[in-house]
């Protein structure tokens, strides 16, 4: 870890260390990776984004406010349903992170009342109920993720910046491009400075959703639950080894990697350091 | 309460009194209805003989004059067992009978009456009571005639006696038998409640006593005693659990805590204090996987799961876990294949899957093979990596089972296996909540099915034996392709 020193309590979020697919040991639990560059977890390439905190518990409300300051984003906060709905309503936001028990209106009552109204601002659901019934319960109300307590914030960031980029909505692509790497959706083709690389079904997948948020990182969680479709807490590091055999498939033998781990949050795919 | 009246208040006793009361008001009923009807046909006997002889001595006064019915009078009333006859002059002078006192006031009064009287032959005969009819004759003389009713008194006395008798012995015989109906039905509650008493004192290992009649209450006491069977092994799983749960969520906490104090006391400078901190995130995404395990086995196991369940098929459940398990398996010089045949199932897909990845896991972590086999050669060795998740039907039953040659699990030890936190020593050192086989009994149970450990010659298979979902419309729609990983 160097002496790298950061002055501020994000430091430890801030702080990414960039693997370039140093050979891994499984007991280790986690992939290590050498120290190469340091840039922030979250895309700087990315707007700030304006989000509301619906979160009755104060506690954690000053946290998330200023955790979402300390990465550049504008946060307000309400402290009840009522408040809350009536904020989102008049205010622009981008994003919306909703606890689930508030006083005096429930936090899916305040989605779908949003949702009637016509407001389709992204929200993003917290809740200390984490089972799979009452995920879908939220979702079905309107919610466009859900996330159960108690939650790393790197997860939480991680997910409300893909919400805020689905927000923009940019019509969805045939081909992603991140630096040479190419991929086209329809023919399932996957380049790398003009040399196909083969990829099995699943890999394309993977690849698929970290393109598709390329800049953006992606925690473990978000790619068990979009590629395969699992939302169960996996005891071993099952992810990463997948992560690490389609490393090896598109950074082995090029000069510049392009997926990287995301220390303490999970990874991006990006072109290089600016 | 004292002996006499606990026995009083048992329900078997109130139902002998009530029954009791109900056959003595019987048996009165029974016997005043005898009397009354003999008492009825008495007196019409008396009244039909009296009333003949009545209307046969008006006839004789009529045709033969005072004369002539006196002579009859006197003698009918001569004859042994005679009615009772009497004839007055207008001025109430006897003239003759077999009557020497009457009732004051009977002959005064013409009709039907009943009397006291005294017979000529008979001076003993003070107390007898007759039933007379009193005519007025041409002339102002009056006749007399009557039955004495000593037989109607003593049918009465017959009755009465019996009624007392046929009462007293119902009622002896009735308590009897409650009070021996009752203290055998109170002592064998008495022991129900006695041992009923030790288990609420805290005993749960007591049991009720079960006779050899089968009558309902042994069936009562084997039913309660199942359920005592039942609610032991709750009690005893609640216990272990707790005790597990102190253990495994105290043992990382007070390490959580140890660490922040060391890092607190002894760290210099922010390099160390951030290796400190991330120990502690590490330490403390532990606990919330084992939380999150522990609520996902409560929820499976109290079947709240039951309302998000469909048809699929666990072939397809096997290959996706398949394909997600294998590189890990590889990374670990395991080789994971799948082989799986068409399996209809109902049920939560998330669930199984889980359960499903969780042995995966198992077999992953424990399922090498052990260093004991120096002398298997290449081939052998090879086959000993190999881990097998397999779906495929059998009958009415789905099994998803996996299977690995590692060194097992002693038979002894399989059930124990499944409890919660249950960690063989072999694994203590081995990074898992140790709520994995657990879970997969949990899910197993919520889908009506078990969880079977077997021996796998060597190694250890866990299979997950779910019933196959009715609906034969799954079958068929996976082909019957053996997949061999790439």
């Amino acid at each position: 870890m160097g002496g790298e020193v950061s002055p501020s309590f994000t430091a430890y979020f801030l702080v990414s260390l960039v693997s370039k697919g140093q050979p891994t040991t499984l007991h280790e639990g986690r992939v290590r990776a050498m120290v190469t560059e340091t840039h922030s977890i979250h895309s700087e390439s990315d707007p700030q984004m304006r989000l509301l905190i619906i979160e009755d518990d104060r506690e954690s409300a000053d946290y998330l406010v200023k955790a979402f300051r300390e990465v550049g984003h504008v946060a307000d906060h309400a402290s009840d349903g009522e408040e809350g709905f009536a904020l989102a309503e008049s205010g622009d936001y981008d994003v919306l992170v909703v606890d689930r028990m508030l006083p005096k209106r429930d936090g899916l009552s305040v989605i779908g009342g949003l949702r009637d109204k016509g407001n389709r601002t992204p929200a993003l659901i917290l809740s200390a109920l984490g089972q799979v019934d009452d995920r879908i319960k939220g979702l079905r109300a309107g919610g466009d993720d859900y996330l159960p307590k108690p939650y790393s914030f790197a997860e939480l960031l991680a997910r409300v910046e893909v919400l805020s980029r689905r927000q923009g909505g940019p019509a969805e692509e045939t081909t992603y491009r991140v630096g040479d790497l190419e991929l086209d959706r329809l023919s399932h083709g996957v380049t790398r400075g003009g040399q196909e690389l083969i990829l099995q079904p699943r890999e394309f997948r993977l690849l698929e959703y970290l393109m598709k948020h390329a800049g953006q990182v992606v925690t473990r969680t978000m790619l068990l639950e979009n590629v395969w479709d699992y939302h169960f807490d996996p005891q071993t590091n099952v992810i990463d080894v997948h992560i690490s055999r389609l490393r090896s498939k598109i950074d082995k033998g090029f000069e510049r990697p392009l997926l990287h781990t995301i220390r303490g949050a999970g990874y991006m795919v990006r072109d290089g350091m600016k | 309460m004292t002996a006499i009246g606990k026995l009083f208040r048992t329900t078997a006793f109130r139902l002998t009194l009530a029954y009791l009361l109900l056959f003595a008001l019987f048996a009165a009923s029974l016997l005043v209805y005898f009397a009354w009807n003999t008492h009825r046909l008495i007196n019409d006997q008396i009244t039909t003989t009296v009333d003949s002889e009545m209307t046969e001595l008006s006839d004789l006064f009529a045709r033969r004059g005072l004369r002539g019915i006196v002579f009859a009078i006197e003698n009918r009333a001569l004859r042994p067992g005679a009615n009772l006859y009497l004839i007055t002059t207008p001025a109430g002078q006897s003239i003759a009978g077999n009557v020497s006192s009457l009732a004051p006031g009977v002959m005064a009064t013409t009709g039907w009456s009943e009397t006291v009287y005294r017979r000529l032959d008979d001076p003993d005969s003070s107390n007898h009571r007759a039933l007379v009819k009193v005519t007025q004759l041409s002339s102002g003389f009056r006749l007399l005639i009557g039955h004495d009713l000593e037989e109607r008194r003593r049918l009465f006395d017959i009755v009465g006696d019996a009624a007392k008798w046929s009462v007293l012995i119902v009622v002896v015989l009735g308590l009897g038998g409650g009070i021996f109906v009752a203290s055998r039905v109170l002592r064998r509650i008495d022991a129900m409640t006695g041992t009923t008493q030790r288990i609420m004192a805290g005993d749960l290992s007591g049991r009720l006593p079960v006779g050899r009649s089968g009558d309902e209450l042994d069936r009562l006491a084997e039913n309660l005693n199942a359920m005592l069977e039942r609610i032991e092994a709750l009690m005893t799983g609640l216990k272990e659990v707790s005790d597990n749960i102190a253990h495994d969520l105290k043992t990382p906490l007070t390490r959580l805590r140890n660490r922040a104090e060391e890092a607190l006391a002894r760290s210099s400078n922010e390099a160390e204090y951030r290796a400190a901190l991330e120990r502690t995130i590490e330490e403390s995404d532990g606990l919330i996987r084992t939380f999150n395990a522990l609520l996902m086995i409560a929820r499976a196991e109290s079947g709240q799961a039951r309302g998000n369940m469909d048809n699929f098929d666990a072939a397809e459940v096997a290959q996706g876990i398949h394909e997600l398990y294998e590189p890990l398996a590889e990374d670990s010089d395991l080789t994971l294949t799948v082989r799986t045949t068409a399996a209809p199932l109902h049920g939560n897909r998330e669930l199984i899957s889980q359960a499903l990845a969780n042995l995966v896991e198992n077999a992953i972590k424990y399922g090498k093979p052990g260093g004991v086999d120096e002398n298997t050669d290449g081939v052998e060795a090879a086959a000993a990596r190999d881990l097998v998740i397999e779906a495929r039907r059998e009958g009415e039953q789905v099994l998803l089972s996996v299977s690995d040659h590692g060194s097992g699990i002693p038979e002894a030890d399989r059930k124990h296996a499944v409890e919660r936190f249950v960690r063989l020593e072999a694994s203590r050192t081995l990074p898992g909540s140790g709520l994995g086989l657990s879970l997969a009994s949990a899910v197993a149970k919520l889908h009506g099915g078990e969880l079977q450990l077997d021996d796998n010659h060597p190694g250890l298979r866990v299979t997950l034996a779910l019933p196959t979902a009715a609906a034969e419309g799954l079958a068929g729609q996976t082909g019957n392709v053996p997949q061999k990983s790439a």
